[in-house]
């Protein structure tokens, strides 16, 4: 057969592309288009003609464990709990609540460098009326939002590290010592500063930590976090 | 997502930047897999097939060309050619073989939003086509069937089959060139 004729050439690319050519004639004809620039050309050329069929189909969203291989295979970590999601890109939710429980205790110089930086930079925000700090990280250890407790409200500003889910929005909790659930303290912004209402008894409790989590729009339908993504430290100024 | 952002995504992940692979990943994955589950039928080999592709995506990041077509025909086309990799050599087939009323299940799948200029063209070829020749085409390339397998929905002999696709594929080519 002569695969230069340009009739048989395009015919065998189409069915090819197609999937229709089977068995030895697919495989003799892969390895003709590794000879034939022309070949090739053909069949590029047929794939943008029939893939545009795909694009009417609907997507679906695969399990996130595909991810968590495809990560692991490309060896970007080590074991299936360290894969980032990549639809919270900048986002490693804990593994199981306990851990991060456990986990609070042993965080954050990272955060406190960036805390050192960030009040030394930010001069003009008047320290005295800032009683408290805390830089909410992502597991790449990239500032997301940066929080500031004053005396009635807590600021809250996010960096241009978030990348944020359209159809999520973000909570931030208190988790005080001897107080068995997380106590809301409102939405996050997802651009911009927000300023949230400081609740009457955070200044009342051991505050042991931040936390933020993942919520469906408007917050959390059950007054409990629904996927801790986060963790932070409050710093006394 | 459109073909430069795409573009941008790819060729950072070219770089080695995971971030931009886990964009990319995250724009295109609901697609393709949409794309290998047609074809597959099972959602775990539809997973395994969509794994293997992301994978061969990030070692091939480089050798992209636009020649070889906007960047998602190319992501296509590595999943299209793993998945058939996988009906051929593994066997499988749908647990529910294709019945009556299969045109109403795929009629749900088709989304009319479709944001290419391209498909819009291809609709309409497509349309040109006799029936039957467009149910056929069908058949072969969302289902991975062969043309045995397309006899057997179409209760069809083998050679008015191929030459069906054949035809179809012909007039398809000359629509679309024009």
């Amino acid at each position: 057969m002569n695969y230069r004729d340009p009739q048989l050439k395009d015919a065998l690319a189409a069915e090819y592309v197609l999937g229709t050519l089977r068995g030895q004639a697919r495989r003799r004809f892969q390895k003709l288009m590794m000879q034939i620039p022309s070949l090739r050309e053909s069949t590029w050329l047929w794939e943008q003609h029939l893939h545009g069929m795909n694009q009417l189909l609907t997507p679906i969203t695969p399990d996130e464990r595909v991810w968590q291989q495809i990560s692991m295979s490309l060896g970007f970590v080590d074991n299936v709990a360290q894969a980032p999601l990549p639809e919270t890109s900048n986002v490693v939710p804990m593994a199981t609540r306990n851990r991060l429980w456990k986990g609070l205790a042993s965080m954050a110089s990272a955060a406190a460098i960036v805390m050192a930086v960030l009040v030394v930079n930010n001069q003009p925000v008047p320290v005295a009326t800032s009683q408290q700090v805390a830089v909410v990280q992502s597991a790449q250890s990239k500032a997301l939002w940066l929080i500031e407790v004053t005396s009635n409200t807590i600021e809250v500003r996010s960096t241009s590290n978030l990348k944020p889910l359209a159809n999520k929005d973000y909570e931030l909790w208190m988790v005080a010592k001897g107080v068995e659930n997380p106590i809301s303290l409102g939405l996050l912004p997802k651009s911009g500063k927000l300023t949230l209402v400081k609740n009457s008894q955070f200044d009342d409790m051991d505050i042991v930590a931040l936390a933020v989590s993942l919520e469906p729009l408007n917050g959390s339908p059950n007054g409990l976090p629904t996927e801790v993504l986060y963790t932070a430290e409050l710093a006394i100024l | 997502m459109d073909q430069d952002t795409l573009l941008n995504l790819l060729s950072a992940s070219a770089d080695g930047d995971k971030q931009a692979f886990a964009d990319l990943y995250q724009s295109t994955s609901g697609q393709l897999f949409a794309v290998s589950l047609k074809m597959l039928g099972r959602r775990e080999l539809a997973e395994e097939v969509l794994q293997e592709a992301y994978v061969k995506i990030w070692h091939n990041a480089t050798e992209y060309q636009h020649g070889k077509g906007s960047v998602l025909t190319w992501m296509i086309s590595i999943v299209r050619y793993r998945a058939l990799d996988m009906l051929r050599y593994q066997k499988v087939r749908k647990e529910d073989p294709l019945e009556d009323g299969q045109e109403a299940i795929f009629e749900e799948h088709i989304n009319d939003d479709g944001p290419q200029v391209h498909k819009n063209k291809l609709d309409q070829c497509m349309g040109e086509l006799e029936p039957q020749q467009k149910q056929a085409i069908h058949l072969a390339y969302y289902n991975g069937l062969s043309h045995h397998e397309v006899v057997g929905h179409l209760d069809l002999p083998l050679g008015t089959i191929k030459s069906w696709i054949r035809r179809g594929l012909q007039q398809l080519q000359r629509c679309l060139s024009l």
